[in-house]
This record gives structure tokens, sequence and C-alpha cells, in this order.
């Protein structure tokens, strides 16, 4: 079961870059695959839901900083627009229900931040920024969303929330030398996945030294060539590495691999109070240890990213 | 009334018995049956140059972008956004809409005067010429009206954005030069080897002993049977991976471009074969030939020529279908011309990276495609002397 649910998440993960609420920097660049539907229709779910999963729901009080005080659209009510179909960050579980990674974070904040519930808006991945730069639609937009100095320009970001970290692959078989990508030497070969994240990472640090990267349409490829030892690493997604190496005993994932590719809450800029009610908050449920819990709870086989563990 | 037109000779015979001359019912004939022709061709020519004209002036001229174009996000942050308004303005500029009023009329005069005249014309090609100026006239009509409306419309600025942003290429030159020749590699290494495979598997499948036919038919029928798209990733994922062989992708997609192509040569190679009469080899066997010798001096040379002009098609497949081996995870110096397009694409969101990579493939295709047809007519007539061909 777990392997099952995991083969989903690398799939997500690995398709990210295309996917429909593709994270890429560009602005203005229609993904390949976009959402089907318009920006707003309308799914709404209260937080009784999700509020019982988090055993450290009190403890906000308990907090040093308090969180400043914030207006919303709608008193009381955190609109929030997402393409909501984006596991494991947003999607409806076999009952139905909205959850997620991005999700339950959110709700985590709402309710830090004294709001009684989340309004969830479905919206068009390709408008989502401009629909919140107008101030009318939503408060915040929380669909795994890159920073992006493009989209900062219209639109507020909250400090990080997640970490999408690129990994360096290896074949400890054939090669267990190789610590970090400063190990790889010229002449060796690198896969990636044409147009992701790790495929530009490798192509301006590693190709410049005189190794090859050789370029997959499906990353499994990549996999079973590293296996096989025609490519001495991949460079690629680190939840989707982690899966894919699970059922191969031979190949482990090294070192992440920190491309700067940071997920935050896109936040209303006509709506100054928002920023740092929703960053205090953020703090807050990283430091009593929330966030830990609900990341072990979405990426069980990832190592929890320093900067996201709880202040004792 | 075309019958006593054309026989002059029936006429003087008809008026020497009558006397009197029959009566001309062709009417009037037409004028101008050239200036139709020119006047559609005239037509066509107006929108092309007009349209290549004006392009070049906005290229050249460079205005600032104009504010449709801000609006539709063709600003200063979207790379090449000049040269992106420039083409939307050239088109919808007033000078282009005189070329397309120009081209209509223009158009709209040789259909008209083409259609109306054309049955009064006295001779062939004066008809010919009307009827040629009428359907220019239509051609330029029908590409003037679609390109006004489609330039017009909201949607030609998402469509110039997507696919007409050539700076995008800029600095890319290289790489598809690079791409044109692995592509060309792949296509002459796998010719090259398919040629080889396609002639023994052809004699082996003309062969009178089934056992000889059987293999040689399984092997055609299952290349031609699989996608080759299949055959590329089975065999490198699959087949040479459980060999234990690791050749480079580049060369492993050389090898099962050249076994498929294989397959398809026997088969033009057969055909090639068969095609010599059963006469010919009897009469060489009669000759004291032996079966290999009547092969070797009368029949593979005949075959050969009739089938230069299928095996150059295949081999215009051929150069289309190395676009299969992005599949087997290339590396920047092994890509073709159609990986360094997907490539390109999958780092600008830019389409024009196909638009340009289509105009490479043309390059390649469309010379092969000239050759082809020009051996083709060579051989045709070199034939008829041979008896065999009409």
């Amino acid at each position: 079961m777990r392997r099952r649910l995991f083969g989903v998440l690398a799939c997500v993960m690995a398709l990210s870059l295309v996917g429909a609420c593709a994270k890429s920097g560009g602005t203005g660049t229609t993904p390949p695959t976009t959402a089907t539907t318009g920006p707003t229709t309308a799914t709404t779910s209260g937080t009784s839901g999700t509020s019982g999963t988090s055993g450290t729901s009190g403890t906000s009080g308990t907090s040093g900083t308090p969180i400043p005080k914030a207006t919303t659209l709608q008193a009381g009510v955190l609109t929030v627009g997402s393409c909501l179909d984006y596991k494991p960050f947003e999607y409806k579980d076999s009952k139905g229900n909205l959850t997620g990674f991005d999700v339950e974070i959110t709700e985590e904040i709402a309710k830090r931040m004294g709001l009684s519930k989340v309004n969830w808006i479905k919206a068009n991945f390709d408008t989502i920024f401009t629909a919140l730069a107008t101030g009318q639609k939503f408060d915040a937009v929380a669909a795994a969303s890159t920073i992006t100095p493009q989209r900062s320009q219209i639109v507020d970001f909250s400090d990080p929330y997640y970490n999408a970290r690129q990994s360096l692959t290896i074949n400890k078989d054939k090669t267990p030398d190789i610590k970090t990508t400063d190990d790889l030497k010229s002449g060796d070969t690198v896969g990636v996945q044409k147009g992701t994240t790790g495929k530009d990472w490798a192509t301006t640090n590693l190709e410049p030294k005189g190794i090859q990267v050789r370029t997959y349409t499906t990353i499994t490829d990549a996999f079973t060539d590293l296996e096989a030892g025609r490519l001495t690493g991949i460079i690629n997604d680190e939840p989707s590495s982690i899966g894919e190496t699970e059922d191969r005993p031979s190949l482990d994932v090294v070192e992440p691999i920190d491309t700067g590719e940071h997920y935050g809450i896109a936040i209303n800029p006509k709506n100054p109070t928002l920023k740092p009610a929703i960053d205090a908050a953020l703090a807050a449920l990283i430091a009593d240890g929330t966030y830990k819990q609900l990341f072990t709870k979405y990426f069980p086989t990832l190592p929890l990213p320093p900067e996201f563990a709880p202040k004792s | 009334m075309a019958i006593s037109a054309t026989r002059p000779e029936e006429q003087s015979v008809g008026s020497a018995i009558t006397g009197e001359a029959p009566p001309d019912v062709r009417g009037p004939t037409a004028p101008f049956p050239r200036a139709i022709f020119l006047l559609g061709l005239a037509s066509l020519l107006v929108l092309a140059i007009g349209t290549v004209a004006i392009q070049i002036d906005y290229a050249v001229v460079a205005p600032p972008l104009s504010q449709e174009c801000i609006n539709a996000g063709i600003d200063a942050d979207f790379t090449g956004h000049a040269g992106v308004c420039h083409i939307i303005q050239g088109l919808r500029a007033t000078e282009m809409k005189v070329v397309f009023i120009l081209t209509i009329v223009l158009g709209l005069a040789a259909i008209v005067l083409g259609f109306s005249t054309y049955r009064k014309m006295d001779t062939r090609r004066k008809r010919d010429n009307a009827y040629d100026g009428a359907i220019l006239g239509i051609q330029a009509v029908l590409v003037a009206a679609f390109v006004w409306w489609f330039s017009a419309s909201q949607q030609f600025l998402t469509f110039a954005k997507l696919d007409l942003n050539f700076a995008v290429l800029a600095g890319h030159v290289d790489d598809f030069l690079r791409g044109a020749k692995n592509t060309l590699v792949l296509a002459f290494g796998g010719e090259a080897g398919g040629i080889v495979i396609g002639l023994v598997l052809s004699l082996m499948v003309l062969s009178s002993r089934r056992v000889v036919r059987a293999p040689a038919r399984t092997y055609i029928n299952f290349f031609r049977g699989t996608p080759l798209i299949w055959q590329l990733s089975f065999a490198y994922f699959g087949l040479f991976l459980g060999l234990g062989w690791n050749p480079s992708p580049f060369l492993a997609a050389a090898i099962v471009l050249a076994v498929n192509t294989g397959a398809y040569s026997a088969e033009v190679f057969r055909a090639g074969i068969q095609s010599i009469e059963r006469g010919q080899v009897e009469a060489a066997r009669g000759l004291g030939m032996t079966y290999l010798q009547s092969m070797r001096y009368v029949v593979v040379p005949q075959a050969i020529r009739r089938v230069i002009p299928p095996l150059m098609n295949e081999f215009v497949i051929l150069i289309k279908d190395t676009s299969l081996v992005i599949v087997l995870g290339l590396a920047a110096s092994q890509f073709e011309l159609y990986s360094t397009s997907q490539d390109l694409y999958s780092s600008t969101f830019s389409a024009t990276a196909f638009v340009a990579v289509a105009l490479g493939y043309l390059a390649v295709t469309l010379p092969l495609i000239a050759l082809v047809n020009y051996v083709e007519r060579r051989l045709r007539s070199g034939l008829v002397g041979a008896g065999g061909v009409h």
C-alpha cells in the first residue's frame, strides 16, 4: 500500500514541471496541460474535516510571538484559490474531502490567525496570480507555487513553506565513492528529464565541467540506465528519486540539491495586513512541530529540511 | 459548335457545295485571356510581396510596442517581444489593409472575368489562361481573407506569441545544424544497414524453399508489424541491457533503424525482382546460365533501376523516423533535429522551436523528394526501350 502510494507521489513529482500546477518560473508561458475549468467554480470545505488531524492544534496560543491581526475579504474566512488537483499538495481523498499538504498547512495558518474557516476556490493555474493581483477574488493562493521574481512583481509571497529540492542519485555498486556532485568528473554522464529544474541545473552546473547530460523523456528509463551502469548519476526531484530508488537496492540518493525552488503562499498584494499575519502563523506552526507532523504525513520518506525543524 | 469551328477544311467543302458560309456560332471572341491570367497572378503576387515588404519594413523601422501587444502580455518582460509585436503590427497596419483589399479586388476581378469568358475563348490555350487566372484569383482571395480575418482576431496575439517568436531561436542555429547532421548520420547509417539486410532478406523470401522463406518472412512481418518506437525502447532498455551490452544510445538507434529499414527494403527489393518478367529468367536459364548467374546478369541489374525510386522514398521516411530516437535519452551532442526542438521548447515554452524544426526537416527532405521525382522520370523514360514499363 505504501509503495503504491509512493508510486503515485513519485509520478506526480516527476511530472511536476509539466503538470496542471506547473511551478516553473516563467510568467505568461502556458503550461502544456492546463486545468480544465474556469476560474470561479467554487468548492468549499470547512475546517472541521482536518482540524482534528493535528494533535497540536491547541498549542498556538502558547507560542511566544503573538500573531498580528489581519483583515480578509470576508470576515472570519480566509478565501484561498488553488487548482485543487495536484497530489500530494492538494487533492480530494477517497471520501471526496479536500486534503493535501498545502490544504492542511493553509488551514493551520487560518486557525492561528483566528479565522473560523478556509473557503477554497478552484481556479485555473494559468490566471491564478493575475486573479489574485486584482485583490477582489482571493486573500491568498496555495497551489504548490514556486516563489519567482516575476510572480513577486504582481503578488506578495509568504515565507517559503516547502523546499522543492533536486537530488543526486548514484549507483553504489559501481561508484560508491561519489557522495556529492563535486565528485563527478569530466567524461561522466548524468541523466535528467526533459523540461525539469534538474535538467536546467545540470546543464548550468555540470555540463561546463565536461560532464555529459543525457535528456530522457521519462525518468524511469534514466534509473534503468543508472542501474545498468550506463549513467554515473541522475539529477532529479528529490521525492521522485527516493520513490524510484525504493525498488532498486543498488541505487542511492546521496545528496539533496537546493536549487532555490521554494513554494510560498501567494498573498493579495492590496491587503498589507495579510503577509505579517500569515508569516507569523507559519513560523508558529513550524516552531511548535505541526509542520514536522504534516511533512512526515505527506512525505514519509523525505528528510525534514533543517529550516523547517521545530524550535525547541 | 466546336467541331465546325475547328475544322476549316470541312467548312470550305460545305460552303463549296451549298454556296454559303456556315453561321459563326462562337460569339464574339473574348479579349485578353492572357490579361485575366496575369490579373489572377498579380493578386497572389500583391499579397505575397506586399506582406513580405511590410514585414521587412516593420522589422527594420522597429516602431515601439503597440498598446494591444502590451495588453496581450507581449511587453518588455517577454523574451522576443519586439519581433512578435512587429509581426502583429505589420499584419494589422493600414498598408496591410490596402494590400488585402487590392488582393481581393484583383482576385475577384480575375474570378469574374475568367469564369464569365473562358467558354468563349477560341483556342485551348486561351481557355486555359482565363480559367487558370480565375483559379489563381480564388486562391489569392481565400488566403487574403483568411490572413486578414485571423491577424485581426484577438486569438492571433496568442498565436504570434507562441508560434512566431523567432527571437527564441537566436543563438541556437548551431544546435539546429548539429541536429541536422545527426539526423542525416542516423538516416544514412540506417539506410546503409537496411539495404544490406533488405537485399539478403528479399533473396531469401524469393526462394522456392519454404524453410528459407519462412525465417525471412517472420523477420519482415515482425519488424513491419511492430512500431518503431517500441523497437527502439525495447532494444535499448530491454534487449541490449538483458544481453549485457551497453552501446551509446546513438549507436543503438542506428542499429535499430537499420534492422527496421531492412524489413521494408526487403519488400521493395522483392517487388522489384518480381517485376522482371519470368520469361527473362527462363531465357537466361535456356542460355545455360545458372539461377545465380541469371539473377546476377539479367534480373538484379534491371530490378535495381526499378527499386531506386521507392528506396529513395523510404529514405525520406527514414529521415523523419529518426525523430523517434529521442526516447532513448540522448546527450546534447547526440541531439537530432527533433530532440533539438524539444530541448529548446522545454527551455523556452515557445512552439516556435517546432516551427523552426519543421523548416529544418523540409530543408533536408524537399531536395530529396525533388531528386526522387527526377530519377523516377529519368528511369521511366530509360525503361521504355527495355520494354518493361509504359
